[in-house]
């Protein structure tokens, strides 16, 4: 049958080190150097599934990632996985991207790429988390979606039906390809590079492409294309006691004890 | 006249000046890792956090090895990491093999010594056998189905081989061998093993298949570190192996034995040293921070700072040590070549987890010695790793033997 | 800023029953309109749920636009987005408020994309304020390190829509006495719309036990709790003081919480009247989700973690030896725990 599968992904901050992160107080934009960086665990998720669907109908995965130079790591181990070849959509122009530019570039990189069958998305990311980006490029692509994916089951070769989480249950949706799947970790157990896809990373197709390249306009992308954009960073106060309790443990608790007696709190 | 003067004055300045970009720009030397050897690192540590060290504590304490976890190791194309692919190896070297047990060790140092002397018959049988002996045993080596082991050592001595006991006689078309071997690493569960023996006034290097009559392993030893992994005595009684079970040719099994320990054993060990190394700075550094005495971490205190800065420094030191031993053997230069950086690396090396794996213990206090914590057992590893692949002292024979030749 | 423009309420129904969120949205609804001058709206699709229509003006509606069809019983994904879409067009509000449950999360984005307008996700506040001398519509939404917030605009598009998570906002107050007009607009449900994507079956159970937003005491465990071994001293913890467990974000990725007792930005948001913070350094992620709390405590080793900027009682100190103390203590006392 040979599926066209594309899976998007995102480099993000390694969750361990989250306390690190710092704010630029001017641009309101994150600063990332220096702080270890992996594929968003949920698109290993997305990319899982994208393999084992060519596993079963054959096809070819393709990672796609926009970000900045070193997010080519992630696509490299995304091929280290299994992927069969990846496109980093790296420029200038697309940085300062809201969730609607990002949709954008990715949108404008998929038509170059043609024809296609099923795109996976993680639902959302450990940093941004805003769970908008899959959703707003299925709509750009005119394509059918569902978020929160737990469970996927082909019908016929055109056919889906999947099970997606609601609060306190599922819903079940039956989708037409070609659609765009948001997965939750749910959905499977991303498995390992071998030492075997490792070696044949090197063999794979890596390409790079700018604004120009997939032919996006410079109002659709980056900066000039987002209709949202940060207006400073501030601190938050949030009027809390802060009152840090002193003494020996069995102090401690004892103090803390009666004052939370003294603000009704037990 | 005077023009031409000043023309040569000028070339003689731009030719020194080329000189000098020209000799700049001869200077190589790349120590970044390759993608591949990154991607490998990353791989490992993620197998190592997710899938070894939710038991390691428990197995270590109970002394039980992870057999399902040779096979995973194999199925991930671990385990035959230097063997060639035409016999189901990965044929990427040996650095990409130490980062591997580094990762592992870090984690579950029973594990890295696995593939230290899991590696050794693999090797000798690529490098010493022949091709139907590589058809035989490799690939299900490589995949994680059958595991070896690789016996030198007897009563008489590891470290003084010449003087072994075990007899192998030639009768007919098969030798009978006659002995006993001890302190085997791994020779209880293993599928096939190698081993040497006297042949004549020379020695020879043989592989018996378990199951062969005439040879059972015997009584366990019981070792203080690296619990998991069974070491035992075995012994040959009149048994018989045919021709076919000679590696390599008749008398050189010395040379195969002791190239083989010096290529795959002593780099192994070093990488596990290594592993254990970072195991214990990481978990001391991660305590030292957390630890609250005086109403500040402990990691506040300079008496800790000063240890966490030797462990620091030591570890890299042993890093590059070992790193660039590796990659010398990748380049395609010799044990023999390498004598010294092999002997160096894994006496550095292990010299340097001993160090940080007390420090690490000293830094926890009461923790550190408690058997629900991991750094007790990373120091018993470490222990157990002075006499893997011939002890430190035979390192240093064999590093001033060879400077003062 | 657009100056006549309404603020609407998307209001979320499943299966005859409105969605707290939605009452949550029209009390920062009410404010804004007052604040702004201009009309508070709400719209709910659905079928037969003309009652739920009337909910929504008892809590400061001024109209709603009700798209009824038996088509349109359940969430569809591409007809509720169209039908949602062409109404903002011809209606034009300036600001749309929709809640952020798994649906909104979907449906939001969508609808966003088709104005091609800006959406923020997960705001825990919204007012009116300056950005270099004038006036516009700020979304607040959480930063990093600590206690950072990040304001974020939707300068030049129209509508601009943000989702805020259930539990952040207060609800609005429920007055019979309030009017507002019912406005049925029929929606032009269209085959097509369920050619591609149909939903074919909705399965909710009410959860058993013990609701964490309904809590009157959340005791959460963080990374921290790796120096106990376990959660045992949580839930002991969480027993005598009549609370319900759950626990940070690290602490679900180890396996001692499931994603439903899970708190923070993309967890659950709860307001108790007591949450303790065990072992959890404070990042703004986590912090968002209890923010409503009327008292906090936290306990964790290090002094300067961000956690203690935002407790109200703070306890530094070996969790191992502060805890059990905690508990002990805690059991010589007697308990009455009612708010």
């Amino acid at each position: 049958m040979g599926l066209e599968i594309l899976v998007c992904i995102k480099q993000v901050p390694h969750p361990d080190h989250f306390s690190e992160i710092r704010l630029d107080v001017g641009s309101g934009r994150i600063i990332r150097e220096g702080i270890p960086a992996i594929i968003n665990p949920l698109d290993r998720n997305a990319l899982e599934e994208g393999l084992r669907v060519k596993e079963r109908f054959s096809g070819r995965v393709t990672v796609i990632s926009m970000g900045p130079p070193q997010a080519q790591k992630a696509l490299e181990e995304a091929l280290a996985m299994g992927a069969d070849r990846s496109i980093l959509l790296c420029d200038m122009a697309f940085a300062g991207a809201d969730t609607l530019a990002t949709a954008d570039a990715l949108f404008y990189a998929i038509r170059k790429l043609g024809k296609f069958d099923l795109i996976y998305c993680g639902n959302e990311t450990v940093d941004s988390g805003t769970a908008q980006v899959g959703p707003q490029l299925a709509e750009l692509l005119g394509i059918p979606q569902v978020s929160g994916v737990q469970e996927v089951t082909f019908g016929d070769e055109k056919t889906l039906e999947v099970k997606r989480v609601l609060e306190h249950g599922y819903m079940k949706v039956r989708l037409k390809l070609p659609a765009l799947l948001c997965v939750t970790r749910d959905i499977n157990r991303p498995r390992l590079p071998t030492v075997q896809s490792i070696m044949e990373v090197a063999q794979k197709e890596m390409i790079i492409w700018k604004a120009k390249d997939i032919g996006a306009p410079p109002e659709s992308v980056g900066l000039k294309g987002s209709p949202t954009c940060a207006a400073g960073v501030y601190e938050y106060k949030t009027g809390r006691r802060r009152e840090i309790i002193q003494g020996s443990t069995e102090e401690k608790v004892h103090r803390t004890v009666a004052r939370l007696k003294e603000l009704g709190a037990i | 006249m005077g023009m031409l003067l000043v023309l040569e004055a000028e070339n003689c300045e731009c030719l020194s000046e080329n000189r000098l970009q020209n000799k700049l720009t001869e200077v190589k030397m790349d120590l970044n890792l390759s993608r591949e050897h990154e991607l490998l690192r990353d791989m490992v540590k993620e197998f190592a956090n997710s899938e070894l060290a939710p038991r390691a504590l428990e197995l270590d304490n109970k002394g039980e090895f992870f057999w399902e976890q040779v096979k995973r190791s194999g199925q991930l194309g671990l385990i035959g990491v230097i063997n060639s692919k035409e016999y189901g190896g990965m044929a990427m070297g040996h650095l990409a093999r130490m980062i591997l047990i580094e990762e592992i060790s870090r984690v579950y140092p029973p594990m890295g010594f696995f593939h230290q002397t899991g590696n050794l018959l693999m090797y000798a049988i690529e490098t010493f056998g022949n091709d139907q002996q590589k058809k035989k045993y490799l690939p299900a080596l490589c995949k994680g189905d059958k595991v070896s082991a690789f016996a030198l050592t007897e009563a008489s001595g590891g470290s003084d081989p010449s003087n072994m006991q075990t007899e192998a006689t030639l009768k007919g078309d098969s030798y009978v061998v006659n002995g006993r071997k001890s302190w085997i690493t791994g020779v209880d569960p293993a599928d096939v093993v190698g081993f040497v023996a006297k042949t004549g006034d020379k020695f020879s290097a043989f592989i018996v298949e378990k199951g062969t009559p005439g040879f059972e392993v015997t009584r366990r030893e019981e070792t203080i570190g690296l619990r998991s992994l069974p070491v035992n005595e075995f012994a040959l009684t009149n048994c018989r192996l045919p021709k076919g079970n000679l590696i390599g040719e008749e008398g050189r099994g010395l040379v195969c034995a002791l190239t083989t320990i010096a290529t795959i054993g002593r780099t192994g060990a070093a990488g596990v040293a290594l592993g254990i190394a970072r195991g214990c700075y990481e978990i001391a550094l991660k305590f030292a921070k957390e630890r609250v005495l005086y109403g500040k971490p402990i990691a506040a205190l300079q008496a800790i700072q000063f240890m966490l800065a030797d462990m620091n420094v030591e570890i890299e030191a042993a890093k590059w040590l070992c790193y660039s031993t590796a990659w010398q053997l990748d380049q395609g230069k010799t044990s023999r070549d390498l004598a010294v950086d092999i002997a160096r690396c894994k006496l550095y090396a292990v010299d340097v987890a001993n160090r940080c794996a007390y420090k690490a213990v000293d830094i926890m206090g009461a923790y550190g010695l408690s058997p629900e914590y991991r750094v007790i057992g990373l120091l018993r590893d470490a222990l157990e790793l002075g006499v893997a692949a011939g002890s430190q002292e035979i390192m240093k024979v064999t590093i001033g033997a060879t400077i003062t030749r | 800023m657009s100056n006549s423009g309404e603020i609407w309420v998307i209001g979320e129904q499943r299966r005859g029953r409105l969605e707290e969120v939605s009452l949550e949205l029209l009390s920062k609804g009410t404010a804004l309109s007052q604040r702004m001058g201009v009309t508070l709206s709400s719209v709910l699709l659905g079928d037969e749920v003309e009652e739920i229509a009337r909910e929504l003006v008892f809590h400061g509606a001024e109209k709603v636009y009700l798209l009824e069809d038996a088509r349109l019983r359940y969430y569809q994904s591409e007809a509720y987005a169209r039908l949602l879409a062409e109404v903002i067009k011809e209606h034009e509000p300036q600001i749309i408020l929709i809640g952020a449950t798994e649906i909104g999360k979907e449906l939001a984005p969508r609808v966003a994309a088709k104005l091609r307008t800006g959406l923020t996700a997960h705001c825990i506040d919204l007012y009116v304020g300056e950005v270099d001398g004038a006036p516009h519509l700020i979304h607040v939404v959480p930063g990093w390190g600590g206690n950072l917030v990040m304001h974020i605009i939707c300068p030049r598009r129209r509508p601009q829509v943000v989702t805020v998570k259930p539990g952040v906002l207060p609800k609005a107050v429920r007055d019979e006495n309030k009017k507002g007009k019912i406005i049925k607009v029929k929606p032009d449900v269209k085959d097509e719309d369920f050619r591609r994507i149909e939903t074919v079956e909705v399965v909710e159970e009410p959860p058993k036990g013990k609701l964490l937003e309904s809590a009157d005491v959340v005791v959460c465990g963080g990374w921290g709790m790796n120096a106990l071994g376990d959660f045992s001293r949580v839930q002991e913890l969480a027993g005598i003081l009549g609370g319900v467990v759950a626990g940070t974000r690290p602490a679900m990725d180890k396996g001692w919480v499931d994603e439903a007792r899970m708190i923070g930005q993309s967890g659950k948001t709860v307001k108790p009247g007591l949450f303790v913070s065990l072992g959890a350094s404070g990042a703004m992620h986590y912090t968002t989700g209890f923010m409503g709390s009327k008292v906090v405590l936290a306990v964790d080793q290090n002094p300067q973690a961000p956690i203690f900027q935002v407790a109200d009682v703070g306890i530094v100190g070996d969790l191992r030896e502060v805890i059990p103390c905690l508990i002990e203590e805690l059991k010589k006392d007697r308990m009455p725990k009612k708010f």
